[in-house]
This record gives C-alpha cells, sequence and structure tokens, in this order.
C-alpha cells in the first residue's frame, strides 16, 4: 500500500515536470524584457536613446516581457494539460485535448452559476461585496480564482478518466464515439459536474488553503524555516514538486495586492512586481520559499564538494574530483542540486542530515535578511543574475547573499570536512576498494553485439542504454520509463530482477528503489539518456541470449527463472501454413491491442476472402470455445495454436460459425475445421480478421512472415524462428 | 498453498483477452497458480487450457496458489480477478 502511494506521487510529481520545464525560458524572457524595459533602469543608466520608449529595441524587449508573462498567467490551463500527459498511460494526445477542453467547460461552468447567482454582472464586472480575490480572469471569463490548483484538478481527474475509458467499448450504433473518442466526451460531462460542485466547494478550500498559509505566513521567520527544511528533506524520495508548488503557485503560499490585481502564490507575486514599474522593493515574504536556495546552491553545496574532493584518496582525487566538480558547477549555474547531494546521501546520510539543516535555515536567513531574489526553477547563477543582479540591490538586496553565502561555504567545508574524517564516511573518492565487481565491462558489451548481429535482428543503441537495460531486469521487465529534473524513473515489473551494480556501470550519482519503482538519478542530462532508452528499448530483443561463459560467471544475482513448465521448446526453424485463405499480415496489424501487442502470443493474421478455416497440418482439436468463435489445436510437435475468428466475436455467442469438429478430434491436414459467415461477423462484430496465435512459444522464439500478400489455406505463410 | 474462490462478473467470460492478460499477470510470480472449475484445472499461465475451461459470467472458480512468493502472488492475483473479472 505504501509502495502504491509512493508510486502515484512520484508519477504525480514527475507529470509536474513538462509544465516546470517551461518556467526558465518564460522567466527569462519576462526577465530579461521587464528590467530592460523598466523606465527606472532606463533613466538611472541614462539609456533613453537606446531603449527608450519609440526605439526598436523597447519594442523587442516589451514584446518579450509580454510573451514570457502570457505564460505565467495562463499556468492553470499549462498545468493541466501537462499534468494529464504526464499521468495518462497511453495515447497521452488524447487526454492532453481533454483536460483543455475540460479546463474550458470546468471555468465556464463556474462563470455560468456567478452570473446567475448576480455575483458576475452581465457586463462582466465583479458584483460590490463579493471578497476581493476570490474572482478571477481566466481565458477571458470571470471565474473563482483556483490557481493552479485549478488545472490540477483537471489535469489529475482527466488523466484518471482517460486511463479508465480509452479502450471503451460502445454498442455499435455508438461505436464511432468509442474508445478514446469517448474520453473528451466523459471529461466534458463530468467537468460540468466539477464546475458545478467546485462554485460550492472551492470557496471552503479557499478558506482552508488560506488559513494553511496563514500558518506558515503567520509563524514568520520559523515559518520558512520549517519549509525549506521539509522541502530538502523530500529531496530524495522525489516529492519536493507536490511540496513547494503550491507554495510557490496558491494562495497557500500567500497572497498580495499588485498593480491593482490579487496574485497568489510566492513565485507570482514575484513576478507579478517585476511586471510592475511601481516596485520599489520585492516582497521577501513571497521570495521566501526560494530565495534562500541561492546562498546554498551557489555557495554552500559547492563548499561541501570541495570538502569531499580534498578528503578523496590521493590514488582516486582525479575520478572523484571530475565527478563532484560538474556536480558543484552545475548547483551553481543551474541550481540543480540532485548531482552533489546523491554524491553523499546514499554512502552517508548523516551529511545529509547536516544539508537538510543547514539548507532549511538558509531559507529562513535569506527571509530576514529581506533578500527578495526570485527564481523561475532553481536558484542557480543564472537566475541570481537576472532577478537579483540585473534588478539591483535595491529591489532585491542581493549583495547580502555574498557575505552569508560565504559564510554557508565555510561551515559546508568544515561540517563536512570534520564528519568525513571522525566517521571515515565514504563519500566520492573514499571507498575502500573497487566495491561494484564488473559486471558488464564494454568489451563484454561489443562482444555481445557483434554475437547479435549475425542473427536476424541487429540491435542498435548505446552502451548506457544497453546496460540500464540489463540492470532493470531486460526489456520485459521494464513497464515504464521517465524522467523529471535529474533522475530516470522507471517502473519495473518484477523488482527482484533489477541488479543495481550493473546501474552503477552507467556512474549514476544514486539510485532510489522503492517496490517497483526505481530511480536512478543521473543529473540534467539525464532527458538525453531517457530518449536514448527508448529508442533502445524499441529496437531492443526482448531477451539478450546470452552466449558468454565470462558473462554466466559473473551474472551471481540475474534471477532470470524462467517458467519453463508451461513451453514446449521448439528447436530451429518450423514453418506454418495458413489454416484461411485470404490476405497475411503481422500480428501487430490485429485490429484489436490485445493481440496486436502480443498480450496472448506471437503469430498473424489473415483477413480471409473464404469463411471456412482448414486444419494447417496433422493436429488434435484441444477445445472449441462455447461460443465457438475460437479453436485451439495442438500440433504434432506439442505446439499449440489457437484460432481466433473475428475480433469482439466472442459477443456474437455463436451466431455466425458452424464447427465441424469436436473437442479431442484428430484431424488431418486440409480437413475443415468450421465454417464462419464473414458477412455477419463484419456487420456484428469489430472485424472479421482471423488471428492465429501461438500461445505456447518460448521468450526466445519469434515469428516470421514469409509473406504479407494473399495466401491460399495450406501455403506456408510464417517461419517460428527458435533463437 | 493459498486458495480463494471467485464468481466471475465479467460478462464474457475468461475469454481470449482477459485469459491473454490472466497468463501474463500470472507469469509475474514464481508461485504455481491453479484454476478449477467443476472439477477441471488449469495453470494460469497456460493460455489455452484456461480457455478450454470455458470459464462464464456468473461460474465459480477455485484459485490456488502455491510457491514461495505465493503471500504477494495470492494478493496480486485476488486483486487482479477484482478488478478484471
Amino acid at each position: 500500500m505504501k509502495d502504491k502511494i509512493f508510486g502515484v506521487l512520484q508519477r504525480v510529481g514527475r507529470s509536474f515536470m513538462l509544465p516546470i520545464a517551461i518556467l526558465p525560458v518564460a522567466g527569462l524572457l519576462l526577465g530579461i524584457g521587464s528590467s530592460l524595459t523598466n523606465a527606472t533602469t532606463i533613466s538611472t543608466y541614462g539609456l533613453e536613446s537606446i531603449l527608450g520608449t519609440g526605439t526598436i529595441l523597447n519594442a523587442l524587449f516589451s514584446i518579450m516581457a509580454k510573451a514570457g508573462n502570457v505564460i505565467f498567467d495562463n499556468l492553470p490551463l499549462i498545468f493541466a494539460v501537462g499534468v494529464a500527459i504526464g499521468m495518462a498511460k497511453k495515447e497521452k494526445e488524447v487526454s492532453a485535448l481533454s483536460a483543455m477542453i475540460s479546463f474550458f467547460v470546468m471555468h465556464a461552468t463556474i462563470n455560468a452559476i456567478l452570473q446567475i447567482q448576480g455575483k458576475v454582472l452581465a457586463d462582466g464586472t465583479i458584483a460590490e461585496g463579493v471578497l476581493q480575490g476570490t474572482i478571477a480572469n481566466v481565458l477571458g471569463m470571470k471565474t473563482l480564482q483556483m490557481g493552479v490548483f485549478g488545472g490540477i484538478i483537471v489535469g489529475l481527474g482527466v488523466a484518471a478518466l482517460h486511463n479508465r475509458f480509452y479502450k471503451i467499448q460502445l454498442p455499435n450504433a455508438l461505436s464511432f464515439f468509442g474508445g478514446s473518442r469517448f474520453v473528451p466526451i466523459i471529461s466534458t460531462i463530468t467537468y460540468v459536474g466539477v464546475g458545478i460542485l467546485m462554485y460550492f466547494a472551492w470557496p471552503v478550500v479557499q478558506n482552508g488553503i488560506y488559513a494553511l498559509g496563514g500558518l506558515v505566513t503567520g509563524t514568520g521567520y520559523f515559518g520558512t524555516l520549517i519549509f525549506g527544511i521539509i522541502k530538502r528533506a523530500l529531496i530524495p524520495f522525489g516529492l519536493h514538486h507536490v511540496f513547494y508548488l503550491p507554495f510557490w503557485q496558491t494562495a497557500v503560499g500567500g497572497t498580495m495586492e499588485v498593480a491593482g490585481k490579487v496574485i497568489e502564490g510566492g513565485q507570482n507575486i514575484f513576478f507579478a512586481q517585476l511586471a510592475d514599474p511601481n516596485t520599489t522593493h520585492f516582497s521577501a515574504d513571497a521570495t521566501r520559499y526560494f530565495s534562500g536556495e541561492f546562498i546554498f546552491m551557489i555557495f554552500g553545496l559547492p563548499g561541501a564538494a570541495l570538502a569531499m574532493y580534498r578528503c578523496a584518496k590521493d590514488e582516486k582525487k582525479k575520478q572523484a574530483g571530475g565527478l563532484l566538480l560538474s556536480a558543484a558547477l552545475t548547483c551553481m549555474l543551474t541550481g540543480i542540486t540532485e548531482p552533489i547531494e546523491f554524491s553523499f546521501l546514499f554512502v552517508a546520510p548523516m551529511l545529509f542530515g547536516v544539508q537538510v539543516i543547514l539548507a532549511g535555515s538558509a531559507y529562513m536567513i535569506a527571509h530576514m535578511l529581506n533578500i527578495a531574489v526570485g527564481l523561475t526553477f532553481s536558484g542557480g547563477f543564472i537566475d541570481l543574475l537576472i532577478f537579483g543582479i540585473l534588478q539591483g540591490n535595491d529591489k532585491t538586496s542581493w549583495l547580502w547573499i555574498i557575505p552569508v553565502g560565504i559564510i554557508y561555504f565555510i561551515l559546508y567545508y568544515v561540517i563536512f570536512t570534520v564528519l568525513i574524517k571522525k566517521f571515515n564516511l565514504k563519500t566520492p573518492g573514499r571507498e575502500d576498494s573497487d566495491e561494484e565487481t564488473k559486471l558488464y565491462t564494454k568489451a563484454d558489451y561489443k562482444a555481445r553485439q557483434e554475437g547479435n548481429s549475425e542473427g536476424s535482428k541487429q540491435h542498435h543503441g548505446d552502451e548506457k542504454s544497453f546496460l540500464i537495460t540489463q540492470g532493470l531486469g531486460g526489456k520485459k521487465n521494464i513497464s515504464d520509463v521517465d524522467c523529471c529534473a535529474t533522475r530516470l524513473r522507471c517502473t519495473v515489473i518484477n523488482p527482484e530482477l533489477v541488479n543495481e551494480n550493473v546501474i552503477k556501470q552507467t556512474s549514476p550519482s544514486g539510485i532510489i528503489r522503492k517496490g517497483k519503482g526505481v530511480q536512478v538519478i543521473y543529473g540534467p542530462s539525464v532527458a538525453v539518456i531517457k530518449s536514448n532508452l527508448e529508442e533502445y528499448l524499441l529496437t531492443a530483443p526482448d531477451e539478450i541470449v546470452e552466449n558468454d561463459n565470462v558473462q554466466e560467471a559473473n551474472v551471481t544475482e540475474q534471477v532470470q527463472e524462467e517458467k519453463n513448465d508451461d513451453k514446449k521448446e521448439v528447436k530451429n526453424t518450423r514453418v506454418f501454413c495458413s489454416p484461411f485463405n485470404g490476405k497475411a499480415d503481422s500480428i501487430t496489424k490485429a485490429p484489436d491491442e490485445a493481440f496486436a501487442e502480443k498480450m496472448m502470443g506471437d503469430g498473424f493474421i489473415v483477413i480471409p476472402s473464404e469463411g471456412v478455416a482448414y486444419a494447417p497440418e496433422d493436429c488434435e482439436v484441444s477445445f472449441i470455445t462455447d461460443t465457438r468463435h475460437a479453436i485451439g489445436l495442438e500440433t504434432q510437435d506439442g505446439m499449440e495454436v489457437l484460432l481466433h475468428i473475428g475480433v469482439d466475436t466472442v459477443k456474437l455467442e455463436g451466431k455466425g460459425f458452424n464447427v465441424l469438429v469436436e473437442e479431442g478430434q484428430k484431424v488431418k491436414k486440409g480437413d475443415k475445421l468450421m465454417e464462419f459467415d464473414m458477412e455477419y461477423i463484419r456487420e456484428n462484430a469489430k472485424s472479421d480478421n482471423c488471428i492465429v496465435v501461438f500461445t505456447s512459444l518460448s521468450e526466445e522464439q519469434e515469428v516470421v512472415m514469409k509473406t504479407e500478400e494473399n495466401v491460399k489455406a495450406l501455403d506456408e505463410v510464417v517461419d517460428i524462428i527458435s533463437c | 498453498m493459498k486458495n480463494f474462490e471467485y464468481t466471475i462478473k465479467d460478462e464474457l467470460g475468461i475469454h481470449a483477452r482477459p485469459a491473454g492478460v490472466l497468463a501474463k499477470e500470472a507469469k509475474k510470480y514464481a508461485s504455481t497458480i491453479t484454476i478449477t472449475k467443476d472439477g477441471k484445472s488449469a495453470q494460469a499461465t497456460k493460455l489455452m487450457a484456461v480457455m478450454a475451461l470455458g470459464v462464464k459470467n456468473g461460474n465459480t472458480v477455485t484459485v490456488t496458489v502455491e510457491g514461495d512468493d505465493e503471500e504477494q502472488a495470492f494478493e496480486g492475483i485476488k486483486a487482479f480477478f477484482e478488478n478484471n473479472l
């Protein structure tokens, strides 16, 4: 149960990553655009002739500011669509469209009720007596101020509906609206209801949110400290996005009136103030959820990295130095801390405890010193430059970051050095010896690839993807691959097959496992690793053949327990003849997902030109379904063959089928097994395609089409190849 | 060894598609999972054998789980039946 919740939260967290990824760009546009069009800045530096109103540069920067701002203004919609994409299991584009529709519908519904109840007047103005800030303008509609929560409610709900209904089958008359087309329909109807519900429920939630925000705001600096500690402590679980986002983006993080508009959420307030030329000093109450990050990201953690480097063994200094330097630079420039944090988190949790407390208090110290530097994503130097230095010390008090940062650098350096030495912590470069046995070396990989290229199917892909796949227990064990800013997030089918030592060969900064979820932390380059892996998985063979003795000896943990009891091996190549007249095709073309994905086994299909099934060779009829639409055969060499006539024909309840044999009967090649009414099937079921499935093949066996043309019954149609 | 009884709610019974999904689910576990209906049994991993049982809506089957990971398999398979069949 716990694992399940972790799994869901992990998916929710990573579904935030797509919309969050746009923030740095939007922030850059808005930041550069609005600082260089700010009348005060321009006159301070005497740049009226170049940047003043009417100049081309002014026009350009104004456009940039607007382009960035529109993204912040419409974040709820962006989150609705982004979360729906992230949470949908398949056919993500359908859930994206549905989320957008639902978002419109929900807010239009709320808008309609507001008008009916007289809270919004016909001319679009807000009636008197309505509490300010509770009604907002979303995409031109006056509706309840739901902020990013509104978007997340839509995204999560639509994704749930999508995952439940995208494969729904409706009665024939309505079948056009079945499957993925049903998702926007059910979403629309549902969100009319949600809109009505929200009209009544949201004000209650709103009060709750204001109260929770009030609690953190009300407890002042102490509240900031608690926020900081919780946020940093959640990093290892990858759940921090779920936690901090409400503070950045919704009323939980406080509200403030900026330029006549009520803005909610710390980050939103900062950007509203950024766009407002009348701001004298940014609100530190708003920025306390992130301004402190500059202190420990630019100064503190690099101090820790230096401590670890200095403590590394001499012979390993070079190796550890490379790792730590790149991690420190990433952290300083972009504010992505995981590479550093994970370099010590697993080997020395004690150091992580230090990090959480130091970093948590940095938030509080920034708040106390009235430091108000905004950021889009995280507290690296790039954000400091744009939202701190360029905005000027008068507005941001960014200069304070330097002395405090230097103190933090020293604190981190000293504490880390002392603890590492005292407790002999195994930070990078201090490992006893080479603990990890090299299970898969580059040479092994090469040898293996050459071995495979001799076969019919060559596999492409880089070494890393290969190792990750192996480490996760092979292609078949991987059910889902995704990533966030720094980690590869995979779901596996059987956690026992995961071999961390193999994954470690790809030099990640850490591996986290929780039930079926496996997170491998690589740092910002993870997006590339993920796409390579996905590409690799598309072409990779299901199971890589073990043909290397050295390999065998080393693989101790590889628990590849095949359940061979139900598989009857068929050696080498075996031909199989068509039981039908018609056009042969690959099973992946079957008009039914379950068959097309080989869920029941590999095989082929025949689009019949005659309504008769023949025995493709001498065999025994092992069973006939009561609904007579499927026949099971067992060949003389023990192979099981399922003939499934048409798709969704189980619903015909036997109508249109005339079976000519009996269960247990031995038949000769060419005997008629059954007759079926193609026309009746076409009219009353999804398809008349005849599907032939080999249900007993082992994983090493593969069905290869000999022809994809018209075939006659008993013509050779496929080869079954054993690798 | 653990077992449970289940009455099939799926209108179409265990036909090809659900049998395929069931076989896939059953292969996840090391335990042997057996389905018994009216004295006839079939291993859940054997698609054809399961189909040959001809389990229909309203039929009650006994599902037996035996093996090293039977606790886990029992929970998994039970949930699978409840959610899919």
